[in-house]
């Protein structure tokens, strides 16, 4: 579960990202998180990931005040949370097969576990056949499905993923955002920024519309409710 | 931490190291040359203290009697002096036996003296054997009250010069060794913030998934330690390899005292220079680590 109480953002340029925000979201959901440019989504995901510090307020993460948290804790929040990004942050001198292992090599899991884990993850992610190639030799999309594999291989309960289709063609999108919702289902709760007016539309999941660091809209099986 | 967790932070740090050439062999070059000098003064403290202690261990000194004393007369001076007590034993040497064992000293170079055997320049003297190097003060300011006794000298003058000579070297070694410690420290932090530069992108990602603070910067640390101990593994070896071969050229040409065997040296400092090593490669990526790390 996560909770933000009255959470606000103010940025050392004294911008107020977001302000008093306050929501709740319960294990297994799947969240759109909608909003022009410079609404504050990607604060709240920072929030959330504990990149930054509410100025006031509190974030609960399963009952835990994560404000609160020590720096040497901030990693343990961090394993919990798997992270997508627009630009998929994929290590270009690795292999898929090896950025995947390296979230698992880093929360030092058994090479046993790796071996066995890794390629469950490839295949859920539908990219078996390219557990050898380099992030640049593949598409968009498909170095999305990696960066995802990564987020979730090591069975976190909250994905988290920051306009994933914000550099992919529509079809393309359509098909990472099938991908979240499967591994929705599967019990993770995820939570998507976007700007993707078709895809929020159709899928009818919750969303919460924010504006000028303001939540104006949240919805159970909401639109997106803006000319895209 | 884990087995297969060490052997990660090893792999990364050893390709740290073979990622940027010219600064790991600048880290690597300034070590050497650090531990060099560091070397050279310990060689050197080591041999004066060995050749102070070769030079106290005789216990010996010299009493040179007057040239006109016959051998009655010197008899007399030599029953006087072993009444001192703290005098273990007396041995005469005469104008004769000084010349040759001065010859000797002299080796090929004998001819000098050659034809000096009718006016002899050498005093007649007593080598005094004293049982405590704590006495040889004390028995010599005895020896110096007997009449006919014309000098005393003992190897305390040389000792007390060589102490003094170890301490203006500890202290000028120790000022050099800091101002190349701190230039070698200051090389290896550089490499490491370039490390930690080049891979600012990978270390972003391992935040995001993850990783702790020391998972992020073990590698470094090893990177460090690394080119501090092959810089130090490169000063013992070329130290060890100059060092043999000179001292064996010296160790031929003197015959007072002997120099250290490389081995020797080379067994009493290869810990600290290890040391010294790790310790140099450790600070120097500590900083970076700290300043440009942020983790
Ligand atoms: N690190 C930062 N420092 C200062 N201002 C920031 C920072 N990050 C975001 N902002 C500002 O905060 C506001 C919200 O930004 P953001 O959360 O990125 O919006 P969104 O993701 O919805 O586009 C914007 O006005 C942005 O310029
Ligand atoms: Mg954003």
């Amino acid at each position: 579960m996560i909770k933000f109480v009255g959470v606000s953002k103010k940025y050392k340029n004294d911008i107020i990202a977001v302000s008093n925000i306050n929501f709740t979201i319960d294990n297994g959901e799947f969240v759109f998180l909608v909003g022009p440019s410079g609404a504050g989504k990607s604060t709240i995901l920072k929030l959330l990931l504990r990149e930054e510090i509410p100025t006031t307020g509190s974030i609960f993460v399963d009952k835990k005040d994560i404000t609160k948290l020590k720096r040497k804790e901030v990693p343990y929040l961090r394993r919990n949370i798997g992270v997508v990004f627009q630009d998929f942050k994929l290590l270009p001198n690795k292999t898929v097969y090896e950025n995947i292992a390296f979230a698992l090599q880093i929360v030092e899991a058994e090479p046993k576990y790796i071996r066995r884990r890794v390629p469950m993850v490839l295949s859920l992610v539908g990219l078996s056949e390219r557990a050898n190639s380099y992030p640049q030799q593949l598409s968009g999309g498909e170095q999305q499905r990696v960066s995802i594999a990564r987020a979730i291989v090591n069975e976190p309960s909250i994905l988290v993923a920051d306009e994933p289709t914000g550099n992919l063609d529509p079809d393309t999108s359509w098909e990472i955002v099938k991908l979240l919702s499967e591994i929705n289902k599967r019990g993770t709760t995820v939570i998507m920024s976007t700007h993707a007016k078709d895809i929020v539309d159709s899928m009818k999941k919750r969303v919460i519309a924010l504006e000028k660091g303001n939540i104006v809209r949240d919805e159970m099986r909401g639109v997106y409710g803006y000319e895209a | 931490m884990k087995l297969n967790t060490a052997a990660y932070y090893i792999r990364e740090g050893l390709t740290n190291v073979k990622r940027n050439r010219a600064m790991t062999v600048a880290s690597i070059t300034s070590v050497t040359a650090a531990l060099l000098i560091l070397g050279l003064f310990l060689i050197i403290i080591l041999n004066v203290d060995s050749i102070a202690n070769q030079v106290e261990s005789q216990l010996e000194l010299k009493a040179f009697i007057n040239d006109n004393y016959d051998a009655t007369k010197v008899a007399k001076v030599g029953e006087e002096i072993k009444a001192i007590s703290g005098v273990k034993s007396i041995t005469f040497e005469s104008k004769k036996d000084a010349l040759n064992s001065f010859k000797k000293q002299l080796g090929d170079k004998s001819y000098l003296v050659n034809g000096l055997e009718n006016d002899n320049p050498m005093p007649q003297s007593f080598i005094v054997k004293v049982t405590d190097a704590n006495m040889m003060k004390q028995v010599s300011e005895e020896i110096k009250k007997i009449d006919g006794v014309t000098q005393v000298s003992y190897g305390q003058d040389v000792v007390d010069k060589l102490l003094g000579i170890i301490k203006i070297i500890r202290i000028v070694g120790l000022f050099v060794i800091l101002i190349l410690f701190i230039i070698s420290v200051v090389i290896i932090s550089n490499t490491i913030k370039l490390g930690v530069f080049a891979r600012r992108r990978e270390i972003n990602i391992m935040k995001y998934i993850g990783a702790t603070d020391w998972f992020i910067r073990w590698p470094f640390l090893v990177e460090g330690i690394v080119l501090g101990l092959v810089g130090s593994v490169l000063a013992i070896a070329i130290l060890g390899f100059i060092y043999g071969y000179a001292s064996d050229l010296v160790n031929n040409k003197l015959i007072i005292f002997t120099l250290l065997s490389a081995g020797v040296v080379i067994k009493q400092s290869l810990v600290y220079f290890l040391a010294m090593g790790s310790l140099i490669g450790a600070i120097g990526s500590g900083i970076s680590i700290k300043r440009f790390l942020n983790v």
